[in-house]
């Protein structure tokens, strides 16, 4: 009976997974409607009993927009998967606030993931550049979804090297001569790494500059996370390009989660994220839940055909300004807790 | 003027600050009479023991007022002018426009008395003999760090409070507990985040949220930013989803809108409530202790029903400074140990007359 159900589940799962990655691959109309996205979620709400049972509490949807979704507490407090723990292929770890546990986000098979990555990224028709990647390599974070990013960048990529160690420190000496080499040689490279590590490495530069070839770029990720700073993002443009000599328009930022397979991309200052068709957001008011109007702020509420192995549909914690095409991320907003003498949990919890 | 003079007129002030409850100037005259022993101490020379003592006022007060709970910066300023000392207000960015329609019900001598500002000048910093910081521990730790060691510094940091439902078959002390949730829409140190139920927690949990939504409707919560607003609906989605998994959790609250939220939690623990009129309803355990374990350094105040001696002998043993009975939690008597001090007595000096 258990077999029987196992077997179900991975019919069906290869049953959608084909007919997702080929809406991935050719960009066909399948994404572009509701059916497969309703699939999808039937699918997910038949085999992951914690999400069926928030899904019963909500109306039935009736295009993809009405799915419900699942808060990212969800994958804090249970094992968000439509598959059982033995089956699990992957599994990465969610970074929680001090004191709370890390959540987790489980993968029956990362093939979607990794289609999701590589065909995201080529939508964004970036040369091909030797890729300097200041993030821990899989071999050493293999439970870090952005290492698995990379990973999955890197396979058909000419040449990737890592310039983190296991422990997250930077190879510095080692990254300038290698950017050293290619300025030598006026070969452009594309830089990526976090907002953080970008930031470490400007503050390590201290008074040399590096010139990078044109042509070169780089792409940051959201990530300040646990260290207790945050620079607006025109000034860590600034700093790229008084450091590295790289125009805000050379720099692309990546928008995405632990608990998501795809990615959204904003190339620039001003410019909103976009994602591709198999990932769709939504700006939803948070006093209503209705969604916004353009240009209203609001929580974003994604929707990511990728993780077909978990939920598809998820309401983030980060605001956003809903824009004609995609949204401009704002963010967590701490600046804006309570402000009275009554004590709010989050400080409460930093100590 | 003298300070019965001084409290007439307060009193008289205080009056159009509904928030305030009860100002008289009797009020106020005994708050000086039970903290410097004499009603006049800030007058003359009185009679203390074998010789005579006056309570010497600072000249000025720095008042570094934070947030948006206008009573507990109106008390501190009402205090300052009671000494009958000049009061520097540092304001928060948002403004806070009840101190200012507070000065002017003032008369003018009193008036000329109150300075505001929206930054803190370094001459105000020099000049002021005694400094009351309101804020979170890194507000306090900043304005500790830049005092000198002659001038009086007084903190308040934030504080947290809650209810002690002890006995009340009857649900009688219900709608003041949802008064007490509503009241300056949780921001003040004072407001209950959690109430503590002995017996049918979940039944109080279920009328309280009747009782919250009857207050909305009186008075609607004020505007809250996005973030805020954020905050509960991260809050509610959360308890939403352990509810739908079998927890035993209980959501109920206002519908399209982040109004006023109620949660029935058995888990342990203080909660942790994003505020606006989000408050949690849990049994009380035979042994409150652990409970306020985490956050003992941080109590406040405990509203209980009934209010009988005995709690607050208990309650008091495990941190909080201040019980009283539900429904009065945010409308302390003048005459109270804010944070357990005593609030005029801890900003004057003493000069003594043997004859």
């Amino acid at each position: 009976m258990i077999v029987e159900a196992m077997s179900d589940v991975i019919a069906e799962y290869r049953e959608l997974e084909t007919r997702i990655l080929t809406a991935i691959r050719e960009e066909s109309d399948e994404a572009e409607c509701d059916p497969l996205w309703l699939e999808v979620f039937r699918f997910q709400r038949r085999w992951n009993q914690p999400y069926a049972n928030i899904c019963a509490t909500r109306a039935e949807p009736r295009t993809w927009r009405e799915i419900p979704a699942a808060p990212l507490t969800a994958f804090k407090r249970t094992a968000l998967s439509v598959v059982p723990a033995k089956l699990v292929a992957k599994t990465f770890l969610i970074s929680g606030t001090t004191g709370e546990s890390p959540g987790t986000h489980h993968f029956f098979d990362t093939r979607l993931y990794e289609y999701s990555v590589q065909y995201g990224w080529a939508r964004l028709g970036l040369p091909p550049r030797p890729r300097f990647v200041l993030i821990a390599n899989e071999a050493d974070a293999p439970r870090s979804s952005l290492s698995h990013m990379m990973l999955a960048l890197g396979i058909n990529a000419g040449s990737q090297r890592y310039f983190l160690d296991a422990d997250g420190r930077l190879r510095f000496e080692e990254l300038e001569n290698a950017l050293e080499e290619k300025i030598a040689a006026a070969k452009p490279v594309a830089l990526l790494g976090t907002a953080l590590v970008f930031l470490n490495l400007f503050e390590q530069l201290d008074r040399r500059r590096f010139i990078l070839p044109a042509g070169s770029f780089a792409m940051e990720t959201g990530g300040y996370k646990g260290s207790g700073r945050e620079i607006p993002k025109p000034e860590l443009y600034a700093m790229f390009g008084e450091y590295l000599e790289l125009a805000p328009d050379d720099i692309i930022n990546e928008y995405s989660m632990t608990e998501l397979s795809s990615q959204f991309y904003a190339r620039g200052l001003g410019r909103a994220h976009e994602g591709a068709p198999w990932v769709r957001a939504i700006v939803i008011n948070p006093e209503t839940s209705d969604e916004v109007k353009v240009g209203e702020t609001g929580v974003l509420r994604i929707f990511d055909l990728a993780n077909l192995g978990s939920v598809l549909a998820i309401e983030t914690q980060d605001l956003a300004i809903r824009r004609e095409h995609g949204f401009e991320l704002l963010g967590r907003d701490p600046g804006a807790l309570p402000r009275g003498c009554s004590r709010v949990a989050d400080e409460r919890v930093r100590r | 003027m003298n300070t019965a003079e001084r409290a007439h007129h307060l009193a008289a002030a205080a009056e159009r600050s509904a928030f305030l409850g009860r100002t008289t100037a009797d009020d106020l005259l005994e708050l000086v009479r039970l903290e410097l022993g004499h009603e006049a101490a800030l007058d003359d020379f009185v009679q203390r023991g074998e010789h005579f003592a006056r309570a010497m006022a600072p000249r000025s007060i720095l008042h570094i007022v934070s947030g948006n709970t206008p009573a507990a910066g109106l008390q501190s300023l009402i205090r300052g002018l009671l000494l009958g000392s000049h009061n520097l207000a540092k304001l928060p960015a948002a403004g806070l426009s009840e101190l200012a329609q507070f000065r002017e019900a003032l008369p003018r001598e009193l008036a000329e008395n109150v300075e505001f500002s929206f930054d803190l000048p370094e001459e105000w910093l020099a000049r002021a003999e005694a400094a009351i910081v309101f804020g979170s521990d890194e507000t306090i730790a900043h304005f500790r760090g830049r005092v000198r060691s002659d001038q009086t510094f007084i903190a308040h940091g934030h504080r947290l409070s809650f209810g002690v439902i002890f006995d009340d078959p009857a649900f009688a002390s219900v709608a003041d507990a949802a008064r007490d949730a509503s009241l300056f829409d949780q921001q003040g140190c004072l407001s209950p985040q959690v109430f503590y139920v002995r017996g049918e927690a979940r039944l109080y949990a279920e009328r309280l949220a009747g009782e919250m939504a009857h207050c909305d409707a009186l008075e609607p919560r004020a505007t809250i930013s996005l973030s805020e607003t954020l905050a509960i609906r991260t809050a509610r989605e959360e308890f939403a989803f352990r509810a739908a998994n079998g927890e035993p959790v209980q959501v109920w609250q206002s519908s399209g809108s982040t109004a006023w939220t109620v949660v029935f939690d058995s888990a342990r623990g203080f909660p942790h409530s994003p505020l606006n009129r989000f408050v949690f309803v849990k049994p009380l355990p035979d042994d409150l202790a652990p409970e306020l374990q985490e956050v003992r350094m941080h109590l406040s105040c405990a509203g209980v029903f009934p209010a009988t001696i005995e709690h607050a002998r208990l309650l008091t043993a495990l941190g909080v400074s201040r019980v009283c009975p539900i429904g009065r939690m945010q409308t302390p008597p003048w005459t109270w140990h804010q944070d357990g001090q005593p609030s005029l007595g801890a900003l004057v000096r003493w000069a003594d007359f043997e004859q």
